[in-house]
């Protein structure tokens, strides 16, 4: 008995360790970057800047937990679980669908509300995808992707369309308490999705159906309601962004979908800040302002910001690489 | 339950034949819709100018998702390879170097890609991500942050032509170049026991590795075959286009994945095959040009493409039998 259990027991120790080692050195491994930074950089620190840094990486960080909450609710496999791959171009769309409404004379609720309903269509539509017609998440969230920025692209022509609107002013300039709206939005939505992921029922269930689909159903969950969720709040997170983005360049702008692989970065080096390298919220909003200040470093020490794709797409190298050391083997 | 049962199997042989009846459907409809597009001068003109490159792109990465992966770093192999060829082009190296040089830039991507992915065991989409995001950064760096290359003057064009203004036979030699592709990957995936491993890598990976297959080898095989033919394809690019264009390769990836889908419903396991992914270029090439013929513009060409798509995978994937 002993003889079965010991070896078992050191490997398991062994791999809390590895795993408590990946922790630490990834909060220090960005600690050192943002010293490096604070020490290097010129007005790095100072509070303009930091602010400045979180009010950009607002739009980046909604759309991040929408694709965080599809990580969470459909699972982490990207190839056989669930990944969003329409979020940019979902936000895109909406974005698009916000200015031609605003220019056409509607009002600001409207506008608003028919980017989020126009997001959560599209959240939809995928959502049916996986679950009525049983396509790979990853093929039908890229079919969805090429017919929403197709549809972007009817509406703008690709071009830039301006809009303007009180409620788009104050988006952009106001402050309440002095801290500007964007912060606040940001603050407020990462509250309301934490608390939705981490200290419900709601989210515990959601964790369940993306952990083991099989166990989840036995267990007596309605799965299929909790992957159509994930993917409609994906949409809602697209519709939000969309609005944010709209009020940040007061206009809508083409090349939004470029966004995908920052947000794919952001929600995968998330996952080095929680116990068992599962997306979490807390994690995805620490890795995506810190790609929010990497980049945002690299320009102030004028080091050529073509290094920014190279750099993040090294980090999820060494992150998943990192990790699946540190991690238990899954099935096969 | 017998019914429900017996009407489901109906539906599947109707699911088989799927990419089939769309692309019955497509043809008859734009045959009625306008008189240029079912003509034999329209026919070579999609086969010489739409199919070949994506063609070969989608050969690439059947091979790679017939063994279970998937390949997102393909336009970085085309680009790259598109890259150093023009770039030793221009520097007055024979076209011969350039091509060897372009497919090496090609076959290193592919041996970064399995690297990544079976020594540092990093799943396959998450590595080829960070193949492509490092990829677009070396582009941006060698070529000042995106400024193409033009090789339009004449002292080139003798090189740039003896790849893609020939012809053998009647037949242009990019087309010769696909048809060798084709018949390479064939062999590779239906007549050879790489083939075989491929399969049973991608239909059951643990059967695999307890069958004696050396996973890590085979499994690595594949991405370099891919990169290799990304490589050929962006030789070809460059060579029709005269020009390197930073970043160009990444449009081939979303139809590259289309086609290669699309072809897995042709067949009755949804396995990709070399004729079903042909089939999936044809039929997105098609739609392509009929939807061009018939004036709609380039934006709303995307939407229907994207419908088209999602259409035959519903249908495909959705009347399939239900796995236990």
């Amino acid at each position: 008995m002993t003889s079965l259990t010991a070896p078992s027991e050191t490997k398991l120790d062994r791999r809390a360790i590895a795993a408590l080692f990946v922790r630490v050195g990834a909060f220090a491994t960005i600690g050192a970057i943002l010293i490096y930074f604070a020490l290097f950089a010129r007005g790095f620190t100072s509070t303009f800047n930091l602010l400045n840094v979180v009010e950009q990486s607002a739009i980046l960080t909604v759309l991040a937990f929408g694709m965080t909450v599809v990580f969470i609710g459909t699972g982490t496999d990207v190839q056989k679980g669930g990944v969003d791959l329409s979020v940019a171009a979902n936000a895109g769309l909406c974005a698009a669908v916000f200015v031609t409404l605003l220019n056409l004379g509607f009002s600001d609720a409207t506008a608003a509300v028919a980017a989020l309903v126009t997001g959560a269509l599209v959240g939809l539509l995928n959502g049916i995808a996986v679950v009525v017609f049983r396509i790979m998440p990853l093929l039908a969230t890229l079919a969805v992707m090429n017919i929403a920025a197709g549809l972007e692209l009817t509406l703008t022509e690709n071009t830039v369309v301006s809009a303007s609107s009180d409620f788009l002013t104050f988006l952009q300039f106001g402050r309440v308490l002095g801290i500007s709206a964007l912060a606040w939005v940001l603050i407020l939505f990462s509250l309301l999705v934490g608390i939705l992921c981490h200290f419900t029922p709601f989210g515990a269930r959601l964790y369940a159906v993306g952990g083991f689909l099989e166990a989840a159903k036995a267990a007596g969950i309605k799965t299929s309601f909790y992957v159509y969720f994930s993917y409609v709040f994906s949409g809602l997170c697209c519709g939000l962004a969309a609005i944010l983005i709209v009020s940040r360049l007061s206009a809508s702008t083409p090349g939004t979908g470029l966004l995908l692989l920052p947000i794919l970065a952001a929600s995968l080096l998330g996952t080095v800040f929680s116990r068992r390298f599962i997306p979490t919220i807390g994690g995805t909003l620490i890795a995506s302002l810190f790609i929010g200040y990497l980049a945002n470093g690299f320009q102030l020490l004028g080091i050529s910001s073509y290094w920014v794709n190279g750099v993040q797409g090294g980090l999820i190298l060494l992150v998943v690489a990192v990790t699946s050391f540190a991690k238990p083997a899954e099935g096969a | 339950m017998e019914n429900v049962r017996r009407s489901i199997f109906r539906f599947e042989a109707v699911s088989n034949y799927i990419v089939l009846l769309a692309f019955a459907a497509v043809i008859v409809f734009f045959s009625v819709a306008t008189k240029d597009f079912f003509t034999l001068e329209n026919f070579l003109n999609v086969v010489s100018n739409k199919v070949v490159l994506l063609a070969i792109v989608s050969l690439g990465l059947t091979i790679v998702v017939a063994a279970g992966g998937i390949d997102l770093s393909v336009g970085v192999s085309i680009d790259l390879s598109s890259m150093i060829f023009i770039m030793l082009v221009a520097a007055g190296y024979h076209g011969v170097i350039g091509v060897a040089g372009g497919l090496v830039a090609a076959l290193l991507v592919g041996l970064l890609n399995a690297f990544l992915i079976n020594k540092l065991k990093i799943n396959a989409f998450l590595a080829t991500l960070g193949v492509l995001f490092i990829g677009s950064s070396v582009q941006r760096l060698s070529t000042n942050g995106g400024v193409p290359i033009y090789l339009t003057r004449g002292e080139y064009a003798p090189t740039f032509e003896a790849i893609s203004r020939t012809s053998l036979l009647g037949i242009p030699t990019p087309v010769w170049i696909l048809i060798l592709c084709s018949v390479v990957v064939f062999l590779l995936l239906h007549r050879m026991v790489f083939g075989r491993f491929v399969a049973i890598m991608g239909a059951r990976p643990g059967v695999a590795l307890y069958s004696g297959v050396h996973v890590p080898r085979e499994f690595s095989k594949v991405f370099i075959y891919c990169a290799l033919l990304c490589g050929v394809a962006g030789i070809l690019l460059s060579a029709q286009v005269k020009s390197y264009v930073p970043l160009s390769g990444d449009a081939f990836l979303l139809d590259a994945i289309g086609a290669t889908f699309i072809g897995t419903a042709l067949a009755s396991d949804r396995r990709p095959t070399v004729i079903g992914t042909l089939m999936g270029v044809f039929l997105l090439a098609v739609m392509r040009n009929g939807l061009l013929l018939i004036g709609w513009n380039f934006f709303w060409q995307q939407v229907g493409i994207g419908v088209l798509v999602f259409v035959v995978l519903a249908l495909s994937f959705g009347l399939r039998k239900r796995e236990e």
